[in-house]
């Protein structure tokens, strides 16, 4: 293969005192110091997540403090990498959400097998579990990180509710029907 | 056959059949509710729906319902024409209008027929906008739970609860969209068949209430197949476990011994594997007496019993009716056969031993539940199926309509067309005749009952064979309502095409056996070729222990008093339930050292030096024989945990510790059966009751997990992120994964009922060779008795009449469903069944003592004094009393005897 | 059961006309609910007692036709028709006086139980429309004015005769 070699032009005075180059360097850094800054100071910082984002798998209760997962094992059932298991129970009779019938026992979720697939999230049918902002999840023991139904309310809190399907099912048995 | 054509393919069919039936069992999905194999049908629900054509030319056709279809030749139908497919989806969304959709906190959900069946039309999208009508729950008692919601009104449920199985209490109210299936008020279901309503119900409306104190789903639980151990009828069941305990029983279909349906006492009975009582690790008693106990470790048990054995003189083992064959069998090889008892006492063998005797003898071997299905003429002598052997009730309630079905008419219809078969008998039944001391819950469908002492039953039983063939020895000094009611019955059995007597332990009584023999052989005599003797036993194994040939308890006694015997190793065995308390105290005190398994703990385990923790049905592998002699085969669901082991297995290793004999082998199923098969002939077919541990398809074993089985990697997952290796079974070709081969097992290994598409447990059809029909590939067990052809031998003689005590009654035992079987009344669910200790009297004897209903009654019986409430049953011959057997806390063993009053 | 003697007499004829004892068991339930005005559950267990039935076999047959009435109703019984001819003539206004008058809702008895108000289906005298039943009596062409004066005389006899028996409104 052919080579060109290509003459290096001689340095000018300007250019030899490095000056001009200060200058315009000093320029951007000084341009720079008084603009917004683009970066976060995690973890005192926390990014701004988008609604779809897709964290750590979390039970949320309806705003009237009712766990909402009735423990049907649908994502247990779905979950590719099987990380969930659930204990199903029963609801005590004397309780107010008696009329539905099941609740979670136990909940738990292995978060060192998940792999945020959100699968359980779109399968359950009483939008019980959610994917939401909590990203970093950590612990010094695999045990930590099998996060129990305490710990998975606690991530999930409550949130809105535009159905109380439950709520409308006992107002119908109590109000109309009742045909024996 | 017949030839039809389904969507332009030829077939072959049964012209027995209707074409649903038929298109099922070709393999076809076709939806259907109201159609039941077991209940025929009533073209009530519409949703079989299929084009018929009239012949090749028509190319319009009628919509028709393919259950009320029969096959006939030349037939021609499509299951795949629009209008046709547009039918069935519309039916279902009108099924599914008033529907909740609470599929999420159903119990059916994931095994529900609806579901399969909605998916299966294609319907998903609900049009109708107007508000569900909702109903009252009723609570249905410790067994069913109840949500009338979601009924799709296709009265299965009211269709076997009172036609099928004779119950009174759940009906169908009320009329259009409000149609309710319940009782008249809340409580408990009485027919002790109610169970089968969870598997009858095509959606969640009637679910298994104790299912749901435990809850999994069907695809999450690993399952194997069983043999109740509740009685000694040997239902198939499917045992199904979720972390490490039994989560429930399901029906396996048996062609020849339970068809679809179960008892109640076997399907809620499992809960005593999680009792808090069974035994989970060797326990050791430094002293016998003083209720201190310690537990082990298994080599301190083992070292312990090592010292027993070099210090023992000499050492006997008591086997059990209730372990299985090869539990028995080790002991048996371990003690030597001349120092085994079978675990019962002398009354109880000598009938036992009289009904293995009856059984050899028999023309054509002992009946089956089926034979007793198709019977159309019935003669129970001594026993109470209802309470001793539940499903043998429920088959012998279907052969009252065999009589009147065959006469004229009847027989010109089809026997799927239920409704029309049900029009066409109205209430008549045929002939069935029940001789047994007490009223039973039969009676309402007997054509005649004798109600009479032990000895009078044997005696009517003679009568009838006397009065069938005048060769067989004649009764004296009969009563005439006796001797008249011996005619009829032999008239009856005479006439029939497939007379049947039913006859077992329940009486003690050798001589009630040997007159129902007679009977059958009379009837082989006089020409009847399709007679049968059915016998019933009491325990799961009963008749496997018998063939085994132990000495009775008392022989024991003997050996334990000469010295010849000081050391006793009692295998699964209460003995207090069997003697007397008294009785049992002697034997116990009179050996030196007691070395005890079970799984529960028992008033005998308490007493024993050294207890070691046996598996139950739940953990072990084993066979049991079953009423007719079939040996069957029970899978492990559970890999057993803890120190628990299989009775077999650690008899093997106590062998092996104390080297009495080359058992050291022994740590495999089939090398138990192996030596079995080649010391005792007779039991040889045993190994061929399933496929022996080595057998494979396609080089795969059979999977116990299904294949969904979910939470597989998180289960375990906190104490390791690897996935722990799965437990391996050397004794059985399953494996406890959901690994392995993914097409039908043989019917022995089938441990869950799956097809694509059907996930409730109707996907059953499409593991029969025909629906309804035997089981693919061969109906599992192996029959052990063949059965003696018309040789008949010499019978015991007739028993002289009972003489009349003025002094005392004659106390027999009764049975209750609920309570008798020591095992299930262990269940608390069944335990909330188990009625209040009694003592059933004659009203005219109660009168004699100045007794009412309830009032207290205090019997000597021998040495025993027992006291309970009088029950009054008008049924009830005076001179005698009934005493409830086996009931949990108070039971009364040895009976029949005599007992005074005392005041 | 504390029943009327012509009533005794009657369910003893009506059930050997049957081959069947069972068969009878919807004139007997028919004339019980002539003599009490509605089916207790001590009637349910009474007729099955008679006809040889479990109580639960009677009370399936009693929820199965709404004519059969398991609760006491008012002192006489107003089953107005719905059914398109009627409606179309008025009948649901009809029903708005007879609501009015009597103070209760379609479906429900008066308060000082005069009278018990239903919907019924077509009562085939599309004719003469709107038209209502007063126990076994059709009246026919209704007017407001003319159902006010009915419900006037049905609560004047009512209060006459309140301290008669309540029952037998159908005889």
């Amino acid at each position: 293969m052919a080579t060109k070699v290509v003459e290096r032009k001689p340095l000018n005075l300007a250019e030899r005192s490095y000056l001009p180059q200060i200058v315009g360097g000093l320029k951007i850094t000084f341009r720079n110091m008084w603009k917004p800054p683009v970066t976060l100071e995690y973890p005192e910082q926390r990014p701004n997540i988008p609604d779809r984002y897709r964290g750590v798998p979390t039970l949320v209760k309806d705003p009237n403090g009712r766990e909402k997962c009735v423990a049907c094992q649908l994502c247990e059932f779905v979950c590719p990498p099987r990380a969930i298991r659930i204990d199903p129970g029963e609801i005590p009779e004397d309780s107010e959400h008696a009329h539905v019938e099941k609740a979670p026992r136990e909940f738990k979720i292995d978060m060192l097998r998940c792999i945020y697939c959100g699968l359980c999230e779109e399968v359950c049918p009483e939008e019980a579990i959610f994917l939401q902002d909590t990203f970093s999840v950590n612990g010094l023991s695999r045990a930590e990180l099998v996060f129990n139904k305490k710990k998975l309310y606690q991530l999930g809190g409550t949130l809105p509710d535009s159905h109380y399907k439950w709520d409308k099912k006992r107002d119908a048995a109590e109000k109309g029907g009742d045909e024996h | 056959m017949a030839t039809i054509t389904i969507d332009g393919q030829s077939y072959e069919a049964d012209p027995s059949a209707n074409l649903l039936q038929a298109a099922l069992t070709l393999g076809f999905d076709l939806p259907y509710f109201c159609w039941h194999p077991a209940l025929g049908s009533v073209g009530a629900c519409r949703q079989c729906a299929v084009r018929q054509y009239r012949d090749e030319e028509d190319t319009t056709g009628q919509i028709v319902m393919a259950c009320m279809v029969p096959v006939a030749d030349g037939l021609r139908c499509s299951i795949v024409e629009p209008e046709a497919a547009e039918f069935r989806a519309e039916v279902i969304e009108w099924l599914m209008s008033n529907h909740p959709h609470d599929c999420p906190v159903c119990d059916e959900g994931g095994e529900c027929h609806l579901q399969d069946m909605t998916v299966m039309t294609g319907h998903c999208k609900r049009r109708f906008r107007f508000p569900k009508r909702t109903f009252r729950n009723q609570y249905l008692g410790p067994f069913i739970n109840h949500e009338m919601n979601r009924c799709i009104q296709c009265y299965r449920c009211v269709r076997f609860y009172g036609d099928y199985a004779g119950g009174s209490d759940l009906v169908a109210m009320a009329a259009h969209n409000h149609v309710y299936f319940g009782r008249h008020e809340e409580g408990i279901l009485e027919n002790e068949f109610s169970g089968n309503l969870v598997e009858i119900c095509p959606t969640g409306v009637f679910t298994d209430k104790t299912l749901k104190h435990h809850y999994s789903r069907k695809w999450d639980m690993v399952s194997s197949p069983s043999v109740c151990s509740h009685c000694a009828v040997g239902c198939n069941t499917i045992a199904s476990t979720r972390y490490g305990s039994v989560r429930r029983i399901l029906n396996r279909y048996h062609h020849d011994i339970n068809g679809y349906f179960l008892c109640d006492r076997g399907r809620f009975g499992y809960t005593f594997t999680d009792a808090a009582d069974r035994l989970r690790r060797p326990l050791l008693h430094p002293d016998r007496e003083r209720d201190v106990e310690t537990v082990a470790e298994p080599a301190e048990a083992m070292k312990r019993i090592r010292e027993i054995f070099s210090e023992a003189t000499g050492v006997a083992g008591i086997g059990s009716p209730r372990a299985s064959l090869e539990s028995n069998y080790a002991l048996r090889n371990l003690v030597g056969s001349g120092r085994f008892s079978s675990g019962l006492p002398r009354i109880e063998h000598d009938a036992t031993t009289a009904l293995l005797e009856a059984m050899r003898n028999a023309p054509d071997g002992p009946g089956s539940l089926r034979d007793a299905e198709r019977a159309d003429a019935v003669l129970i002598l001594g026993e109470d199926p209802n309470n001793t052997a539940p499903r043998l009730a429920l088959a012998l309630r279907q052969s009252v309509r065999n009589e009147p079905i065959r006469a004229d008419a009847g027989s010109r219809i089809p026997r799927w067309h239920d409704r029309a078969i049900r029009d066409f008998v109205q209430d008549r039944k045929g002939p069935l005749f029940i001789a047994w001391p007490a009223s039973t819950r039969l009676d309402d469908l007997a054509a005649g009952t004798h109600r009479a002492a032990p000895d009078e039953i044997a005696r009517l039983g003679f009568a009838v064979a006397h009065a069938i063939d005048p060769q067989s020895p004649a009764v004296t000094d009969l009563d005439d309502s006796a001797s008249d009611l011996a005619s009829r019955i032999a008239r009856a059995l005479k006439e029939a095409d497939r007379p049947m007597v039913v006859s077992g332990t329940a009486l003690r009584s050798p001589a009630i056996i040997a007159a129902a023999a007679a009977t059958v052989h009379a009837l082989r005599r006089t020409g009847s070729g399709g007679s049968s003797f059915l016998a019933v036993a009491p325990e799961a194994n009963t008749i496997g222990d018998a063939m085994l040939e132990g000495a009775p308890l008392e022989t024991l006694e003997q050996q334990l008093e000469s010295g010849e015997v000081d050391t006793l190793v009692i295998l699964e065995n209460d003995i207090y339930r069997r003697l007397p308390a008294p009785a049992t105290d002697r034997i116990i005190s009179k050996a030196r050292r007691i070395i005890a398994l079970d799984s529960i703990a028992t008033a005998t385990t308490n007493r024993a030096d050294v207890v070691l923790p046996a598996g139950s049905f739940a953990e072990s592998d084993g066979t049991f024989v079953n009423h007719e002699g079939r040996a069957q085969r029970f899978f492990q669901p559970l890999p057993p945990a803890g120190d628990v082991l299989e009775a077999w297995r650690w008899i093997g290793r106590i062998a092996a510790e104390t080297g009495t004999s080359k058992q050291n082998e022994w740590d495999r199923l089939d090398r138990v059966l192996t030596a079995l098969a080649r010391d005792c002939p007779e039991l040889a077919p045993a190994r061929d009751a399933a496929p022996d541990a080595a057998f494979r398809a396609n080089g795969q074993r059979f999977p116990r997990a299904p294949r969904r089985f979910s939470g597989r990697t998180s289960i375990l997952s906190h104490l390791s992120v690897h996935e722990p290796k799965p437990p391996e079974d050397s004794d059985s070709p399953l494996s406890f994964t959901m690994e392995g081969h993914s097409g039908q097992p043989p019917a022995a290994l089938v441990s869950h009922y799956w097809s694509p598409g059907w996930n409730s447990s109707q996907a059953l059809n499409k593991f029969q060779s025909e629906v309804a029909g035997p089981a693919r590939g061969g109906d599992p067990g192996a029959r052990l008795i063949p059965g003696n052809g018309p040789n008949e031998r010499p019978s015991t003689a007739i028993p002289a009449p009972v003489p009349d005590d003025d002094q005392t009654l004659l106390a027999v035992p009764c049975y209750e469903v609920f309570g008798s079987d020591e095992l299930s009344a262990r269940a608390p669910a069944v335990a909330e069944r188990i009625p209040k200790p009694y003592v059933a009297l004659a009203p005219t004897d109660a009168e004699h003592h100045g007794l009412d209903s309830g009032d207290s009654l205090n019997l000597l019986i021998g040495e025993l004094r027992v006291s309970a409430p009088v029950r009054l049953d008008p049924k009830l011959p005076p001179g005698l009393c009934g005493i409830p057997a086996g009931m949990p806390g108070w039971s009364v063993p040895h009976l029949p005897a005599r007992a005074s009053v005392v005041t | 059961m504390n029943l009327r003697a012509e009533t005794m007499e009657h369910i003893d004829a009506t059930i050997p006309r049957y081959p069947h004892k069972r068969s009878a068991v919807m004139p007997l339930l028919h004339a019980v609910q002539r003599d009490q005005g509605y089916i207790s559950n001590e009637a349910i267990a009474w007729v099955a007692g008679k006809l040889g039935l479990e109580p639960v076999n009677v009370y399936e047959v009693v929820t199965f036709y709404p004519f059969f009435r398991q609760a006491p109703i008012g002192r006489r019984h107003i089953r107005l028709c719905r059914t398109l001819s009627c409606a179309l003539c008025g009948g649901f206004g009809i029903a708005e006086v007879l609501e009015e008058a009597f103070e209760c809702r379609m479906g429900e008895t008066a308060p000082d139980g005069s009278a018990t108000l239903e919907w019924a289906e077509c009562l085939a005298s599309c004719d003469k429309g709107p038209v209502l039943m007063l126990d076994d009596d059709l009246h026919e062409n209704l007017t407001e004015e003319g159902v006010r004066e009915l419900a006037r005389t049905i609560r004047a006899e009512n209060a006459e005769g309140s301290d008669s028996s309540m029952t037998g409104n159908n005889s």
